[in-house]
């Protein structure tokens, strides 16, 4: 970038243009911009537009000889891609059935998708994983910021608020067992207004701001380069009516999930969807499945499925690349997702007398 | 769309022109491919042009959570809601009404979901510090007619409901001039409603509540089995368009459900909903009468299935308690007819319940002892107890009988 002007493969007369304007760096150049180009040296638009690319182009020529890369691909061994993936963080949940079954928590660099019916739990399983993201490295997070894209209006900010408390609180109580400097140092600056300010909020109110806003999102994670969450609350909810063209949807959806995978991969974050349920009619009976159709099935690396059995929410893993499918039973409690120990599952009534608050009031 | 106000290569805006694209819609629907191809421009330029393109669209887009949370006065906050006119009920839903979002009131027939859909319409008009929203509201009747002396009833007795309200400020409102009353009894009807009349009265500031009574009307009758496909289309469309208002607007919308049996406890547990037999005894003692009442659903859930559910923000029960039988020998007390409204799902609300009575004045809540959460149901008959304070007519406790 600090490449001198003299040096970069322009016309003559455009370098001797530039030198008696006074721009001695490719730097400066950049920062001035097309409009201040042209004015500046009295050249037309397009050609201040076609000179600034060129420029740009053997910065980025020289930043990647510089970096020792050769070009656009990168070439490694399947063992560098095994210690980078075990060297990756998981989010943490703090509900620990879930981390288990995730291998760990939420994947940083993979797509996770969320399904199930409303009202089951997975936008209060995102506000969490969005305060979780940012529990500092001396706890075992991630210590990153997380980015929020609304689609449904559903994310209600004082139950993220309870949820942040409740975090710190937590650690707190980590912090007071273990009373290690670090931890405390650490609590400082994990407060209920650090938090929240680390949360980015984007509310997309139709699939194609939806789109926007992911065509920005590199430019936004390469400013904030602390962010390693990216949730898209609602993914199925702006494309499942206005669109009479399935095809157009197929190829969005599928255009969408690839920037996605893109943007998990080179900033380093999680990506998580949530998805809705629909019925599908099968040969006697009918079945719920994630919406938005069988291709978007393959967007995601990880599937989670919520549900219902008799009064027991209920999370499956249904799709892993490393885990094997399984299911644990989890509650929403008034400060955050948990899952319950084995010995009050409800389905299971008669371990459990003695929660009968009657019996302990003593009516006859 | 003028292309040559945006900060485009010039180049780029040609082709634009060229290749008769007229609106940011039409850019982002095409692949970064197709529109190489279209243009003829190379994928540098391609990507600059939806950059650009997004840019404009979501500038000034962003806010921190924290933002949100600090913007307690401000016009558009979050925690601003509407409020139903009870504390106790209020209370309950933590506020009020959310004014942004699709909430539903699904139940029985005569449990009261037209009572507070009234109620509802009369609250809106009060100023903003007695949780109004000093506007209008539109009521959309699908079936019945308007509940029009019902309404004159309501708002005659307005000043025994709102004590918290000066008689001066009540006296004030013009209740009846703000209440828009529609009828639609058929899909299109409701369609024209909705996209030309709702519209119009929402852009001019008259209104902002709309509630639907029902929306289960629209659905049920005209519909084969064979046309689920269809309806589904239509249930997305309407409520995408609800919705689409909703958020434009900042205008509640309630939309009021009917409900249908199970016909199958797996149909109906994938949605949710618990089935169980509730045993129900009734003991008196201390001359009281013991109600017992259940807070899981007996045999139904809101009609309309899956497809409407995902459109909802915030669902609502309602439903009537089952009436003792007299036992000879009591007190014999004739309890006003008691319903609860429980929340089935919200995204800033746990899984709760309370008890209300409809009065000649409106619909008023009724509250328990502080000690009374969820925790304390007993998991094995899912039955609660509570008890209410103050002076009251009724007394209510509950002794399960399950040893």
């Amino acid at each position: 970038m600090q490449r001198d002007v003299g040096s970069l493969p322009l016309s003559p007369a455009l370098r001797a243009r530039l030198l008696a304007a006074g721009f001695q760096t490719a730097q400066e150049l950049l920062e001035t911009g097309p409009c201040g180009l042209s004015k500046e040296i009295g050249i037309s638009k397009e050609e201040a537009l076609e000179a600034l690319q060129v420029v740009r182009q053997e910065c980025a020529g020289d930043a990647a000889k510089a970096a020792g890369g050769s070009g656009s691909t990168r070439k490694c061994t399947a063992l560098e891609l095994l210690e980078e993936e075990q060297a990756q963080g998981f989010i943490i949940t703090f509900c620990s059935a879930l981390d288990n079954i995730l291998g760990g928590g939420v994947q940083l660099t993979k797509i996770t998708e969320i399904c199930g019916a409303p009202g089951v739990g997975k936008t209060q399983l995102c506000m969490q994983l969005a305060v979780d993201v940012q529990i500092p490295e001396c706890f075992g997070g991630v210590a990153g910021e997380a980015v929020f894209i609304d689609t449904e209006g559903s994310f209600m900010v004082d139950r993220a608020a309870d949820i942040a408390t409740a975090c710190v609180r937590h650690c707190q109580l980590i912090a007071e067992a273990h009373q290690e400097d670090d931890h405390l140092k650490a609590l400082e600056t994990f407060s209920l207004e650090s938090i929240l300010s680390h949360i980015y909020y984007f509310r997309c109110r139709d699939y194609i701001e939806l789109l926007a806003q992911v065509y920005l999102l590199p430019d936004f994670l390469s400013e904030h380069s602390k962010v390693r969450l990216v949730v898209i609350d609602g993914i199925a909810f702006p494309f499942r009516h206005d669109f009479e063209d399935l095809s157009l949807r197929t190829r969005l959806l599928n255009g969408l999930a690839q920037q996605l995978i893109i943007i998990a991969n080179d900033h380093k974050s999680a990506v998580v969807l949530t998805n809705q349920m629909t019925t599908r009619f099968g040969q006697n009976q009918s079945v719920l499945v994630p919406a938005l159709g069988e291709s978007w099935g393959h967007a995601a690396t990880v599937r989670l499925i919520f549900h219902w059995d008799n009064t027991q929410r209920l999370a499956t893993l249904y799709k892993s690349p490393s885990q094997k499918e399984s299911t644990i039973p989890y509650n929403i409690t008034v400060r955050k997702w948990d899952h319950i120990p084995r010995l009050f599952r409800s389905c299971d009534a008669a371990v459990q007398p003695s929660l009968c608050s009657c019996q302990t009031d003593g009516f006859s | 769309m003028d292309w040559d106000q945006f900060d485009l290569n010039p180049k780029v805006i040609a082709a634009l022109k060229k290749a008769d694209i007229k609106s940011i819609k039409e850019v982002l629907n095409l692949s970064g491919a197709d529109l190489q191809r279209l243009m003829k421009l190379s994928s540098a330029d391609v990507e600059c042009l939806l950059k650009t393109v997004s840019r404009t669209l979501r500038k000034n887009c962003m806010l921190t959570a924290l933002q949100l949370y600090q913007d307690k006065d401000c016009f558009s906050s979050q925690c601003q809601k509407l409020s139903l006119g009870c504390s106790v009920l209020d209370d309950l839903l933590k506020g009020g009404i959310p004014l942004v979002g699709i909430t539903e009131l699904a139940g029985e027939s005569s449990a009261g979901k037209t009572q507070i859909g009234l109620q509802l319409c009369l609250c809106v008009q009060y100023p903003y510090r007695y949780g109004g929203l000093e506007s209008g509201a539109v009521y959309i009747c699908t079936e019945d007619a308007f509940p029009s002396k019902r309404l004159h009833q309501l708002i005659a007795q307005q000043h025994k409901l709102r004590a918290d309200v000066p008689p001066e400020i009540i006296q004030k409102i013009r209740f009846g001039n703000s209440i828009f009353v529609e009828h639609a009894a058929d899909l299109d009807t409701f369609h024209n409603c909705i996209t030309k009349k709702l519209s119009l009265l929402l852009t001019r500031g008259m209104v902002r509540l709309v509630v639907i009574d029902s929306i289960a009307a629209l659905f049920r009758c005209e519909f084969g089995a064979s046309e689920s496909v269809l309806k589904a289309r239509y249930l997305q469309t309407f409520g995408a368009q609800l919705h689409g208002l909703s958020t434009r607007f900042r205008t509640p919308i309630m939309c009021i459900n009917q409900v249908t049996d199970a016909v199958s406890e797996s149909e109906a547990v994938q949605y949710g909903y618990r089935i169980q037999d509730i045993p129900y005894e009734i003991h008196t003692c201390r001359n009281l009468y013991w109600f017992l009442y259940s807070t899981a659903e007996s045999r139904v859930f809101p009609a309309l299935g899956i497809t409407w559910a995902n459109q909802l923000l915030m669902r609502l029960m309602v439903s009537r308690v089952p009436q003792p039988e007299t036992t000879p020998g009591a007190v014999s007390h004739h309890p006003a007819s008691l319903r609860t409204l429980r929340v089935v799902f919200a995204p800033h609300l746990p899984p709760s319940s309370c008890c209300y009575t409809v009065r000649l004045e409106g619909v008023k809540g009724i509250k328990f002892l502080d000690e009374m959460t969820v925790n304390t149901i007993c998991n094995k008959c899912h039955l609660f107890w509570g008890e209410m304070n103050g002076t009251s007519e009724l007394d209510f406790f509950h002794c399960c009988n399950q040893q």
